[in-house]
């Protein structure tokens, strides 16, 4: 009984810290936010309470639904390949032991860029008049203007740029997968894409949801390189749904209208991860 | 390197021995938005002024231009943590002392620095106020101009014996001048910046709106009618025919004009500098002379916006009225010696500088600087001014028709119904 309770003791003074710093800096902000969607107010001043006129006004706001129009584009763009790409990493990290470390080095590199040098490098890259891409590709196109091409090209330095850390957490999955399983599957006779499809693949399922769960709620998360790429342009063709919530408070001075955009988003983005995170589980169960 | 230790040393001893005279040093704490040959210009009239008396010492601080300086002002001011002088456009004026962040400035407080209302040009003045009260002192005004090659309009026929361009009057002229360029030399007949998220094509279609008398807003609404998409449509043209790039981003379009291989170019003064700085240099390859924007409809309005001096509300930090002489000292110490500012491009508003034999002559000043008599601001809105909420807006769907991706209406459509919700909302207070 004491061993218990000191025990208990023991476990909330290591959990503090986190308690503390989880409810200073997201629980109150999420719940001043909360307020805040719900009165009129300036970048500076909280004043009139609205009720919810707010959510009304983005209900029938269409700058508000396009935005998230595009930020689920974005998701379309990224989720899956990241996903995909990293697995692949990982089992070409896996399968070649001798120089697993170089690739793993030259796959994880560029996750360590900060996104002011990454978004550099794909703008240097993709320059209308001297970039490579136009070089190498024999066109003159302005990528980032393009109304087709502009979030393309930012899901594809998106997905070189990050597809690093997935590749990690399936290089985990991997080496947790027990040997003997390889070994039984090589005495039945097992080769090479039956022992990824019947063992490695099954195995690594756990791994797979959490890497497309995860996946989302960054995609959909996504500001900075949309930000900085395009501006949201052309036309805000590729103004996402954070990038809307940051116009409408920094530039128009509305917090409490961005204030309801976040918590809108919010409710949409754990909506979609818990359906997602449901689903995948559910067909895991049948398989 | 051993007068650099020299003079810390020397900085050291000034700092440790000032003793009680130092005491009486009013320090003005100053945030500006002006950077590469404008933020020279201003540091230089700084130690100027720094090192012309002893009370008081200004220290400045330049920030990012646009958004990011003034979401700062705003937010630091109303913490009362704000600087004690602030450099601001006076289109942001509605904005700024609508909202809370100036303080008015009284006509007793500027007269104490030797300052009076009629010093200034009147335009200029009268948008330094806000219902009624002063808040702010205008330093400049930099309107769009219309530069041009005089080797390339020359090989177009667009020059008059002196060498100077001829006459442009109406939208088909200044059209057929671009064709001439780009048909006689193969060079583009404008440089212009028309990327997106872009803001000359909004000043070019508001100066040209204004030729029409047609506000952008009037009474909460929009007000520019038909006008506005023929307008939008006439500027389109210039690129979709191939007389100007679509899609050029600002440093793109200077450098395209600057390496002579545009006619004209259409941009504020403030490039002025850079020409005369080539020039001297050697870099620019070409003679070049600047007219202003041409009359292209009823009459020659040219957009246009000031840089003004004003005083941010520190909220819980009213200012001593020490701290107040000791900035306007500084402001009025900047408006007599504005001619430098002058050199910048901008066309100075001080009248005893605007108006001086001096600045008459300053070349290439001189060749627009009649201008300044028909320049239009932003309407008043607090939602318009540099860089603001309703200048986004258009900055991103006007350039749209100049590379044909959506049609003049359907981009101020689009514009219209983003922009509507502005319109309809009261003003912030911050």
């Amino acid at each position: 009984m004491r061993g218990r309770r000191s025990e208990m003791l023991s476990a909330m003074l290591l959990l503090l810290p986190f308690m503390a710093a989880f409810v200073l800096f997201f629980l109150l902000p999420a719940l001043q936010t909360l307020y805040l969607s719900l009165t009129e107010s300036s970048l500076t001043r909280t004043s009139a309470f609205v009720g919810l006129a707010n959510y009304d006004t983005l209900i029938h706001d269409p700058s508000f639904w396009s935005s998230l129009g595009n930020t689920f584009y974005f998701s379309l763009l990224t989720v899956i390949p990241l996903t995909a790409l990293g697995l692949v990493m990982a089992l070409l990290v896996d399968h070649f032991t001798k120089a697993s470390g170089w690739l793993q080095g030259a796959f994880f590199l560029p996750y360590v860029l900060p996104i002011s040098v990454m978004t550099l490098i794909a703008d240097w890259m993709l320059q209308p008049s001297s970039g490579i891409v136009n070089h190498l590709l024999g066109v003159q196109r302005a990528w980032f203007s393009d109304v087709d091409w502009a979030m393309p090209v930012v899901a594809i330095a998106t997905v070189w740029w990050t597809v690093g850390f997935n590749m990690l957490i399936f290089i985990a999955g991997l080496r947790n997968i027990p040997r003997e399983q390889y070994e039984a599957a090589a005495l039945d006779g097992a080769r090479g894409f039956a022992v990824f499809r019947y063992i490695t693949w099954p195995a690594l399922m756990p791994v797979t949801i959490t890497a497309l769960v995860l996946q989302l709620i960054a995609s959909l998360k996504v500001f900075g390189q949309t930000y900085i790429m395009t501006t949201g342009g052309p036309f805000n063709t590729t103004r996402v749904t954070l990038h809307y919530m940051y116009e409408t408070a920094f530039t128009q001075s509305d917090a409490g209208y961005a204030a309801a955009v976040a918590m809108a988003f919010m409710f949409i983005v754990v909506a979609l991860g818990l359906a997602q995170a449901l689903l995948l589980r559910k067909r895991k169960g049948r398989a | 390197m051993r007068a650099g230790q020299w003079s810390a040393v020397a900085l050291a001893l000034l700092l440790c021995c000032g003793g009680p005279a130092r005491a009486e040093v009013q320090v003005v704490q100053m945030w500006t938005l002006l950077s590469g040959g404008d933020g020279a210009r201003m540091r230089a009239l700084i130690e100027s002024f720094n090192a012309s008396q002893q009370e008081v010492r200004v220290e400045s601080t330049t920030l990012k231009w646009g958004e990011p300086f003034y979401t700062k002002v705003i937010t630091a001011t109303v913490a009362g943590a704000g600087p004690d002088l602030a450099t601001i456009h006076l289109s942001r004026l509605p904005n700024l002392a609508g909202g809370g962040v100036l303080r008015p400035i009284t006509t007793a407080e500027l007269a104490s620095a030797g300052l009076r209302g009629s010093d200034f040009l009147p335009r200029q003045w009268a948008r330094s106020h806000y219902e009624g009260g002063a808040y702010a002192v205008p330093l400049d005004t930099h309107p769009l101009v219309l530069y041009y090659n005089k080797d390339l309009a020359g090989k177009a026929g667009l020059l008059d014996a002196q060498g100077r361009l001829t006459t442009i009057v109406g939208m088909p002229a200044l059209t057929n001048a671009f064709r001439a360029v780009k048909e006689k030399t193969g060079k583009a007949g404008l440089a212009m910046e028309a990327a997106q998220s872009t803001y000359a094509i909004w000043r070019l279609w508001l100066s040209l709106l204004a030729q029409q008398g047609l506000p952008v807003v009037a009474n909460g609404q929009f007000a520019y009618g038909p006008a506005g998409e023929r307008t939008l449509a006439a500027i389109a043209h210039w690129f979709r025919a191939g007389y100007a790039t679509a899609g050029q981003d600002y440093p793109a379009s200077t450098s395209q004009f600057m390496a002579g291989n545009a006619g004209f170019m259409i941009n504020g003064v403030w490039e002025v500098p850079e020409l005369v700085r080539g020039t001297k240099a050697g870099t620019i390859g070409f003679r070049y002379g600047i007219a202003p924007l041409p009359q292209l409809y009823n009459n020659a309005s040219t957009w246009a916006d000031s840089h003004g001096f004003a005083i941010p509300a520190n909220a819980g930090r009213p200012m001593t009225p020490e701290k107040t002489r000791a900035v306007l000292k500084f402001v009025a110490y900047v408006s007599t010696h504005s001619f430098g500012w002058a050199e910048g491009g901008h066309i100075p508003v001080y009248r005893p500088v605007a108006e001086s034999a001096a600045a008459r002559a300053l070349m290439p000043n001189a060749e627009y600087a009649a201008a300044a008599a028909n320049v239009v601001y932003d309407p008043a809105g607090w939602y318009m001014g540099a860089a603001g909420p309703l200048e986004a807006i258009a900055s991103k769907f006007l350039p749209a028709p100049l590379a044909g991706q959506l049609t003049p209406a359907d981009a101020l459509r689009r514009f219209e119904s983003e922009a509507q919700r502005l319109l309809k909302k009261r003003p912030p207070r911050y």
